[in-house]
């Protein structure tokens, strides 16, 4: 089946089999591969994408329901060939340290941003609870994410 | 992880869907939000086609809408919808409570209040409230609708009441009268994408003199199919609220989740949390304070 998507301001007219999910769409059939797979049922968050301004987990999404959807991966973070403000906070206050979730992270604190530019560390946290990181502990993350909405 | 063949319908209204079921031959799964059907396909046989009717364009089931003392939820209504509802936390704020609580924000941005219902899982979190609420469900079909209370549509667990050619459609009840507060716990083994291990809804309010005038109990994954729980509600109404009786109250639920399930290898644990959680329950919806619907969103 054909489905027609706009993926990080990019337009899409795509044929895919109609049982493979977002995930797979970006991963598998356009090389999109900065959205990671972790657990495929939805705990971990590593898959974490922006649909329609919405964080998702692009493990549980089908591919033919992103048939005219927007969606958002980590390789549209970067503005004017730089990395993000967001991107480059998570670096400068140390929040990735095996990197498997990051993507997912920064897609989730990109949502909430999007959203809600000035989050309370409460906010934070409950915008990121869906994503798993067995490294930092949370708390580099939660500060970088504080640190990018200050001017 | 593979999924198997699907044979993929998707339809843009109610109208479409019926004419797509009748004219499917074999077994036929709705898709809405997908957060609990994805995961059961991925279990499925690889070389057998699913058929999956996408319910998930019909825009008319995706409003929270008041008609008069009643509110109507379509089924289609996201979690996330549902616990920033200001009409909810208004009017149902235990609802809205409980959907801020399930899975992570990914899943509340996809699942929808339907699909809790239809899965059926008994730890499902917008049950408990919406048996609380006395909350009807309205199953459409080519022939016209029905329409059940929710404590009647969920058979057993995973179980339900909607025939193959069924779609529920709307979920609606009666708003809480004015002054009526509302609580909702859930016991998780942490905060996010915790699958509850028990739950408490409570709904109630004191007269003029300081007796309970109005009281509705319903718990959730510790009875085979949820139910409010009349017997306990006798013993609460029109008595002062003391710690006493609400000790008492909680005890006898648990005594009656026991007699419904028998004694189970979590029944050692389930009987005293589920007392306190009753006690706490109700503590909190009868607290003295001049504060009207519980704003709390977590029981943390």
């Amino acid at each position: 089946m054909k489905i027609n998507l706009k993926i990080n301001n990019k337009d899409y007219s795509i044929d895919i089999e109609p049982n493979i999910t977002l995930l797979d769409l970006l991963r598998d059939e356009l090389g999109l591969t900065g959205t990671k797979r972790g657990c495929e049922i939805g705990e971990c968050g590593a898959c974490t994408v922006i649909m329609d301004g919405e964080a998702v987990n692009s493990c549980l999404v089908l591919a033919p329901q992103t048939d005219g959807a927007e969606i958002i991966t980590v390789e549209g973070l970067e503005e004017n060939g730089e990395l993000s403000k967001l991107q480059k906070s998570f670096i400068e206050h140390e929040a990735v340290h095996c990197g498997f979730c990051t993507p997912g992270m920064l897609m989730s604190a990109k949502a909430l941003l999007d959203k809600n530019p000035n989050p309370t560390v409460e906010e934070i946290k409950t915008a990121i609870a869906g994503n798993l990181c067995r490294c930092t502990g949370y708390k580099q993350i939660v500060e970088a994410i504080q640190k990018t909405s200050e001017p | 992880m593979m999924l198997p063949k699907i044979n993929y319908i998707k339809v843009n209204t109610l109208t479409e869907a019926y004419d797509a079921i009748n004219q499917c031959l074999g077994e036929l799964s709705i898709l809405a939000g997908e957060t609990d059907l994805l995961i059961e396909l991925r279990k499925k046989d690889l070389d057998t086609h699913q058929n999956i009717l996408d319910i998930s364009n019909i825009n008319l089931l995706k409003e929270i809408k008041e008609n008069g003392e009643l509110i109507k939820i379509g089924s289609l209504v996201t979690h996330t919808q549902l616990a920033e509802s200001p009409i909810l936390k208004k009017h149902a704020a235990l609802l809205a409570q409980a959907a801020s609580m399930i899975g992570s924000l990914q899943i509340r941005n996809r699942g929808t209040i339907g699909g809790n219902i239809c899965n059926a899982s008994p730890c499902a979190d917008t049950v408990p409230p919406l048996v609380a609420l006395d909350a009807e469900v309205t199953l459409s079909s080519i022939d016209g609708e029905r329409v059940l209370p929710v404590a009647d549509f969920i058979k057993g667990p995973y179980k339900t009441a909607r025939k193959s050619d069924e779609i529920l459609t709307c979920i609606s009840f009666k708003k809480l009268p004015e002054g009526c507060r509302s609580h909702f716990i859930k016991l998780g083994r942490r905060n996010a994408l915790s699958i509850a291990r028990l739950q408490v809804a409570v709904v109630g309010m004191l007269d003029n003199t300081g007796n309970i005038c109005y009281i509705k109990l319903a718990p959730g994954s510790s009875m085979p199919t949820p139910t409010r729980l009349h017997e306990v509600e006798k013993m609460l109404i029109n008595e002062k609220p003391t710690s006493d009786l609400f000790v008492e109250a909680g005890e006898r639920t648990a005594q009656i989740m026991i007699e419904k399930t028998g004694i189970r290898w979590s029944t050692e644990y389930k009987k005293p949390v589920l007392a306190a959680l009753v006690r706490r329950g109700l503590e909190k919806v009868f607290k003295k304070t001049t504060n009207h619907g519980d704003t709390e969103t977590q029981s943390r």
